[in-house]
């Protein structure tokens, strides 16, 4: 659009009409605005009384009530489609953070967002505890060899737990964990509580179909 | 930060203390001695929250992604719908936007929601397919127009065909309106959302959406008259 010179000629392109205000009502009153409250139904005393804003406001009432039931209609998508999309997702996936493993029997590594997963498993079956953000990382030890691992994570709880002692927990399971599940010592873990949350609080998205 | 050794004592830094602050309306939290339920509830991905499923998203994992993909399909996919005017392109248009979002998820910054930041993927990948196919365009296909429409019965066959007849014309009018125009209205009148957002997936300003909406408005009621 930018690269289109305005010449001032009256167009058919919509580069000329995109910028073009909303033209006022013969009484003065904008256009847009008297179809916005004919839509809420909060138009003034001019609105309703005017004649030019009440023929702009039978046009909304009008063209609303089609909108309204073509609003309706369900459109649905094949759930198909999601599918296709994480096939896809899968198959291009890479390795990406590799975390070394203590093997006897040559070099082993365990991919960091599986073991991620492993441990935000581990905090969400926690009551009143779920996992955000899990990073793993095993610093070289002073010999070359892998050290223990240091876990990075944020959680959110349930409103009314108690944090201190709910986080020691999470300390807990995740070094259990981590040498249990994954063969990885732990060393350190940071906790950080960034949000709380309330059983069926959570608002989906307009529209949304779970 | 905590390190391992003073296990059990959380130090609330800054950032640490909760930001929400819980409704009213909550029960008076439990005592902190309370015992754990015998059978501790796994949160599965459906029950998580967005900015969790984004997060972990971000850090990889496929399974958030694909929770957070079903529950915005709907909304993604009538946009598509009625943007593209059929069902097929919209299917495309959602599959490769979905993959877009995945491609691109690390660079969402929460400076919008994210259902905002999907609508302008899918909103763009909608635009440049019409851009592409444009000279093709079938502006006035009543099939294709008849497309978007599913079918509520409830009236009289003759006012069940004369409504049938109103939202084929509406939608054939749909299709006929500039591309912008029709992007705009569809997100405002079908998916109800406000100017400012309309803005923030469109990149036009709010005059300009405004602007457009209300000729999209002004050519279909025109169009719409004679249902009325």
């Amino acid at each position: 659009m930018a690269l289109t010179p305005d010449t001032g000629l009256p167009g058919t392109a919509g580069d000329v009409e995109a910028h073009a205000p909303v033209e006022p009502l013969a009484c003065g009153r904008d256009a847009a605005e008297v179809w916005d409250h004919a839509e809420a139904g909060t138009l003034d005393e001019h609105e309703r009384s005017c004649p030019h804003c009440g023929a702009a406001a039978a046009d909304a009432r009008g063209l609303e009530a089609m909108v309204g039931r073509l609003a309706q209609e369900p459109l649905i998508p094949p759930a198909s489609v999601v599918d296709r999309v994480v096939g896809a997702v899968l198959a291009e996936l890479r390795p990406r953070d590799l975390i070394p493993l203590d093997s006897p029997h040559g070099p082993a590594a365990l991919d960091a967002t599986a073991a991620a997963a492993v441990l935000r498993g581990v905090v969400d079956a926690m009551a009143g505890m779920r996992a955000r953000s899990c990073r793993i990382t095993r610093p070289s030890a002073s010999g070359g060899t892998p050290g223990p691992a240091e876990v990075a994570m944020t959680v959110t709880a349930r409103f009314g737990v108690d944090l201190a002692s709910a986080t020691a927990r999470v300390r807990q399971m995740v070094v259990a964990a981590g040498e249990q599940a994954l063969g990885v010592p732990v060393a350190r873990v940071d906790i950080e509580v960034v949000d709380v949350f309330v059983d069926g609080a959570f608002v989906d998205e307009p529209g949304v179909a779970r | 930060m905590t390190a391992l050794q003073d296990a059990g004592e959380l130090r609330p830094g800054p950032g640490t203390t909760p930001r929400r602050t819980p409704p009213r309306a909550v029960p008076p939290p439990a005592p902190a001695t309370e015992p754990e339920p015998t059978r501790p509830v796994v949160a599965a991905p459906d029950d998580l929250d967005e900015q969790t499923l984004v997060v972990r998203a971000q850090e990889g994992d496929v399974r958030a992604f694909e929770t957070l993909a079903r529950r915005h399909q709907v909304a993604l996919y009538r946009l598509a719908v009625r943007v593209l005017g059929n069902r097929a392109d919209a299917e495309d248009a959602l599959q490769d936007a979905l993959l877009d979002a995945w491609r691109r998820i690390g660079s969402f910054r929460g400076e919008a929601s994210f259902s905002t930041w999907l609508y302008r993927i899918v909103t763009n990948r909608c635009l440049g397919l019409l851009r592409r196919t444009r000279p093709a365009m079938p502006v006035a296909d009543l099939s294709e127009a008849g497309d978007v429409l599913g079918a509520t019965r409830a009236a009289s066959p003759e006012r069940q065909a004369e409504l049938d007849a109103g939202m084929t014309a509406l939608a054939t009018a749909l299709a006929g309106l500039p591309h912008d125009q029709r992007v705009c209205f569809v997100l405002r009148e079908l998916e109800g959302l406000g100017y400012a957002e309309i803005a923030e997936i469109t990149g036009a300003g709010e005059t300009t959406v405004r602007g457009r909406i209300h000729r999209a408005r002004k050519t279909l009621a025109e169009v719409m008259r004679p249902w009325r």
